[in-house]
């Protein structure tokens, strides 16, 4: 899969390393092929097919890292960057107090590649650009939408890592989603409704699957209803949330705190820090017994399930929450010793060449339980059942928060009836999941996924799947989304 | 001339560029085709526990296509800048403009015309290294351990040079570099916070700053909890920034014309307190003006708000000319004034203020109801109650939901445009206010 300029590569670049003196050192070389396809408002606004090409190398010296990476990927710029990289390290290390020791992690020689029936860079773009355009028209024909909009994207990473520990792993990735969106305009509001594929790791069968245009005259009758819908009145209330909502209430309430580097402070100057500090660890009560939170970055088709992180680390199941306790983070090799931990979870992933690996929320999903989601919606007599993303607003260490959603209704003794708007709930983290008294099944479990969660300085975006099924959550504060509350 | 930092880095140069966009537009078979240049160059030192934890310097050069056969478009980019990966790059853009739909909406370039020249290169920018943003890092980490006090931050500095190039004779180009600094410094639970941007990484005054800012973590301490409800408010520019940058970001005109603005008819009419102004301001030192934007039009002065009255949109070229606008403004040096006598300081404010709540910056800012700019956000790093003109305690953050579009309807009092940074805006130039009323709708715990 690799070419010989990148065995090549990282042989100079590795060798370098190895004769500065530096303890540790790697390198990734990596090819990303991207398209996206983007329709607005019955045409197609532009197709970008993006290639992106480069290295980066990475060199622990002293205890303290150097990194340094360029877009060139020549016999020549290889050996230059890999001196920039242990230059770099060798600055750091001058002001370090504390050292850097890394988990160990034994050596892997190993290629990985998603399994896909329809590789979706093979399929035509009439193809595609009609499915789109087809998307639009019928969302159109639905009297009130006033505009819309539908989107392809397919990613493509060929990617190699080889380290100094003489780990080798190459890498053949795929990922795709689709969506469409239509906007209705009624007495001078406006509001919109949704349908997304979740952002999987499989071929274009994806979106044949998911078949937009079944779901675009459904998504178009709920924006007009949505639009014209009453406001909820503020006030406490019962909340079912579905699995797609839930993957936004899971990552930032359960994913962001549970990433020890915020833990012990390494994001407080951007991302933030964390409630869920070290001493809480085994004992904290998080949630409900019914919560249990489980990071999977070996669930096919996941976002995370990339076989290894970007340390070389081997991907892997545990807990985060179990019962309802706080038990477990996402570690990369540079912090789990620092809690005792003496194995990395293999959470430490860089976005693209041009970046430095950090901790990144690994596939956390809500354990399904035993209801179904008529049984939970039947035990409301005041509630919320809430579908989509819609805003949101977490403070720097997750516990004041803040959702929105992109579709609501009302709950009524047992019954879902009519659509809501503007519906935001609020709370504290451990309280809200300390209210969850039900999950569904397994048979309505889902899986929704994330290829924009920003952390870093500078910015990386980190890519993960959050699975879910719907879930009860009592006694929620909520507001009205608009002035006149 | 080539550009060669302490490195022995080269930016693509004019020269380059021009050669490498004669490659595309020489071989190009289509009516219409554009190259545009992004080569970039940055590098970040990054510490937080008094530590460096990350150490960094990257370059990325693209070059991206667009070309068109009438109507129907195709973009591709390539970062391989050799001979046969920009040919390469050519045909996939050919190759899917050939199969795209009409674009009703696609326009050819534009005409060429000569774009300012602007101060964007600082030589001391462009040619800092590692060692240069090393020396600030150890700096502002140095003054929080003799504090004894916990720093997290970062420095950090890029050359990027950007070129766009059209087969009509259209041609940018232009170096453009920055430097940033950015501090919290933690006193046990209580944080303060600091951050800065220039062209001139000589301008980030990483020592005064540290030392500001190791003094509002140490005032944040002994934090009280006040309750959620309506309280007048002094917001320090960054806090004032971060509600700007939404409401310049929903001028979009695409969505006024088509209804789905908050500003729907506002067009002309007042929205804000009409003594304030908003202008692009390229040419100002302290802020982050360009010769050109990503459409190839020019970057010149501008007046977007002229005394509370909104008189500009952010339109896409479709737009504008379906819309009879023959001048596209651009909004990537904003500055916000108030007409009328200001004070001198934030220290100014205080004194002047019976009571209020000190916000040094917002954090998370997110829309809740676009129809009426509803937004909603945490206070961060640094909020207190001022009494008589003191401040008398740090208190616990706050959430607030609030449009700019009510908040900054009256102010009561000041300053002059200061620069404002936070980590999700860019770079303005805006007053620290106090404004009598602000909604504060829940408090956290810290």
């Amino acid at each position: 899969m690799s070419s010989p300029i990148w065995d090549e590569s990282a042989e100079l670049a590795l060798k370098r390393i190895a004769a500065s003196g530096a303890e540790y050192g790697d390198i990734r070389i990596q090819d990303s092929s991207t398209e996206h396809i983007e329709g607005e408002d019955r045409r197609i606004a532009s197709i970008q097919d993006s290639r992106d090409i480069g290295f980066g190398v990475r060199v622990l010296y002293h205890g303290a890292w150097g990194f340094a990476a360029s877009s060139i990927l020549s016999l020549e710029e290889v050996p230059r960057v890999a001196d920039l990289a242990i230059e770099i390290a060798k600055g750091s290390a001058s002001i370090a107090l504390e050292k850097v020791r890394l988990a160990p992690e034994p050596v892997h020689r190993d290629c990985v590649v998603t399994p896909c029936r329809i590789n979706p860079f093979t399929v035509s773009l009439e193809k595609k650009t009609d499915l789109l355009l087809n998307t639009m028209e019928t969302l159109h024909r639905q009297s009130g939408i006033a505009r819309s909009s539908a989107s392809l994207w397919a990613c493509r990473d060929r990617k190699l890592f080889v380290s100094t520990e003489g780990s080798r792993i190459e890498w053949d990735l795929l990922a795709g989603q689709g969506e469409c969106t239509a906007t209705a305009l009624s007495e001078g509001r406006f509001a919109s409704r949704s349908f997304n594929t979740p952002y999987l790791r499989k071929g274009y069968e994806l979106i044949q699957e998911a078949d937009l245009l079944r779901e675009a005259p459904r998504v178009a009758a709920q924006a007009v209803e949505k639009v014209k819908a009453p406001v909820i009145e503020a006030g406490e209330y019962d909340l079912v949330l579905d699995p797609e909502h839930l993957s936004l209430t899971i990552h930032e309430s359960c994913g962001h705190p549970s990433e020890l580097d915020r833990a012990l402070g390494y994001e407080a100057n951007y991302a933030g820090t964390s409630f869920l500090t070290p001493d809480k660890q085994g004992s904290f009560r998080y949630g409900s017994p019914f919560v249990s939170l489980v990071a999977d970055n070996t669930e096919p088709e996941t976002l995370a399930a990339t076989g290894y992180d970007d340390d070389g680390v081997m991907c892997q199941h545990w807990d985060i929450v179990r019962n309802g306790v706080f038990v477990g983070y996402c570690t990369n090799r540079e912090v789990a010793p620092k809690i005792g931990e003496s194995r990395s979870r293999g959470s430490n992933r860089a976005d693209g060449w041009g970046n430095i690996p950090m901790v990144r929320i690994a596939n956390i999903g809500l354990e399904p339980g035993s209801a179904t989601v008529d049984q939970l919606i039947a035990d409301v007599k005041h509630g919320i059942y809430i579908e989509g993303h819609g805003s949101y607003s977490i403070d720097q260490r997750r516990y004041n928060f803040q959702f929105g959603g992109d579709g609501f209704w009302q709950i009524e003794n047992g019954r879902r009836t009519h659509m809501l708007r503007d519906v935001i709930y609020h709370g504290i983290t451990p309280e809200f999941w300390n209210g969850c008294d039900g999950v569904a099944d397994r048979s309505s479990r889902r899986r929704y996924g994330f290829i924009t969660c920003g952390k870093g300085q500078p910015g990386q975006s980190g890519w993960m799947t959050h699975a879910a099924s719907p879930a009860r959550f009592r006694k929620v504060q909520v507001i009205r989304g608009e002035s006149s509350s | 001339m080539t550009v060669v930092n302490d490195k022995g880095l080269k930016l693509t140069s004019r020269d380059e560029f021009r050669f490498l966009s004669d490659l595309v537009l020489t071989r190009s078979s289509a009516d219409h085709t554009i190259v545009r240049l992004r080569d970039h160059h940055a590098g970040t030192a990054r510490f937080a526990n008094n530590q460096v934890i990350q150490n960094v310097d990257a370059r990325r050069g693209s070059l991206a296509v667009t070309v068109a056969f009438g109507g129907q478009q195709g973009i591709a980019s390539t970062t391989d800048f050799t001979a046969g990966a920009i040919q390469e790059t050519l045909a996939r853009a050919e190759r899917i403009a050939t199969v795209s739909p009409i674009d009703p909406e696609y326009l050819p370039p534009p005409d060429p015309c000569v774009f300012p020249i602007r101060d964007t290169a600082k030589p001391e920018t462009m040619a800092a290294g590692p060692s240069r943003r090393l020396e600030y890092a150890s700096e502002a980490i140095g003054q929080c351990r003799m504090e004894n006090l916990t720093g997290a931050g970062l420095v950090s500095s890029s050359a990027t040079a950007v070129g766009i190039a059209a087969d009509n004779g259209l041609f940018g180009y232009e170096r453009r570099a920055g430097a940033s600094f950015s501090l919290t410094v933690q006193a046990g639970d209580a944080t303060g916070w600091s951050a800065a941007a220039h062209r001139s990484i000589d301008h980030l005054k990483v020592q005064e700053r540290t030392l500001a800012t190791i003094s509002k973590a140490k005032r944040s301490r002994d934090m009280c909890e006040l309750p959620a409800g309506r309280y007048p408010v002094i917001l320090e520019p960054a806090a004032v920034a971060g509600l700007w940058a939404w409401l310049i970001r929903s001028l979009d005109a695409k969505s006024y014309v088509k209804g789905t603005s908050a500003f729907a008819d506002k067009l002309g009419r007042a929205i804000v307190d009409e003594r304030i102004m908003l202008r692009n301001s390229p040419d100002h030192m302290d802020l982050f003006g360009e010769g050109f934007s990503t459409d190839g039009l020019p970057s010149l002065p501008s007046v977007w708000i002229d005394h509370g009255t909104l008189k500009q949109l952010a339109y896409d070229r479709f737009t504008a000319k379906s819309q009879g606008v023959a001048a596209i403004p651009t909004l990537e040096a904003p500055m916000l004034s108030v007409d009328g006598p200001s004070v001198h300081s934030i220290q100014d404010l205080i004194k002047s203020t019976a009571r209020a709540i000190l916000v040094t910056n917002f954090w998370y800012i997110r829309p809740v109801n676009l129809r009426e700019l509803m937004l909603t956000g945490m206070t961060r790093d640094g909020t207190f109650l001022i009494e008589n003109g003191e401040i008398v305690s740090a208190v616990k953050n706050f959430r607030f939901h609030e449009s700019p579009l009510r908040v900054f309807q009256q102010m009561d009092l000041w300053t002059a445009p200061m620069e404002a940074v936070n980590s999700e805006t860019g770079k303005l130039l805006v007053p620290a206010m106090v404004l009598p009323q602000f909604q504060f709708s829940s408090v956290t715990r810290f």
